[in-house]
């Protein structure tokens, strides 16, 4: 499932995936993939990407519609 | 390197080994069955797989890829029993069988005593390192 919670935060910030990545000590293909819900990252990677875009884990990861 | 690429590396290495280890098993039948040959024409092949089957089922009980359960002695006497019964299978299937050598009782009765010994002793070897992962981990959760 496309992630556009991460996205949406992600432009709001002003970052490019790449900076994201560079943030958070990830690939820009990986940041690219979790957006596109092609990748289940660990809860560690997470934290530190909620960190970065000064979020929290539900804001950026948890699904409404469930 | 990230997470994902460290997730791909070590997929593609464990199925890298996968293949390397059954083109092994492949070699080593083929030379046996079909080409007939003894087993010192491909010992070193031979051995190479004994060890490292026997390591990989104990780094696997180590580092806790395999669920440890303490297993009652009854379970124990059982797998062992399972374990000789597969060798002895397989022990009389290689010599009277395909390599059509018709040993006789006696010497049937002598490869199984190799058999239930190296059965206890792989047992035991793979009770130990059960163990010491355990043990491993426990160590960890109180710290």
């Amino acid at each position: 499932m496309v992630n556009l919670k991460l996205k949406l935060a992600r432009v709001e910030k002003g970052l490019s995936q790449q900076d994201l990545a560079d943030l958070v000590g990830a690939t820009r293909q990986t940041i690219g993939l979790i957006e596109k819900g092609r990748y289940n990252p660990s809860l560690n990677l997470c934290m530190k990407i909620a960190k970065a875009l000064d979020r929290t884990l539900n804001d950026l990861f948890w699904d409404d519609e469930e | 390197m990230d997470e994902r690429n460290k997730q791909i590396a070590l997929k593609v290495i464990a199925m890298m080994y996968f293949f390397t280890f059954i083109s092994l098993l492949g070699i080593m039948f083929y030379k046996q069955f079909t080409l007939g040959k003894t087993v010192a024409d491909f010992e070193a092949v031979a051995m190479l797989v004994t060890v490292n089957a026997i390591f990989l089922i104990s780094a696997l009980l180590f580092f806790g890829a395999l669920p440890i359960r303490r297993l009652k002695f009854k379970n124990i006497i059982v797998l062992y029993i399972v374990f000789v019964l597969m060798g002895s299978i397989f022990t009389y299937v290689k010599y009277n069988i395909v390599q059509k050598a018709n040993l006789s009782v006696e010497q049937l009765a002598g490869k199984l005593f190799i058999i239930f010994t190296l059965t206890a002793l792989l047992m035991g070897f793979w009770m130990l390192f059960s163990y010491l992962g355990k043990r491993k981990i426990e160590k960890e959760l109180n710290e």
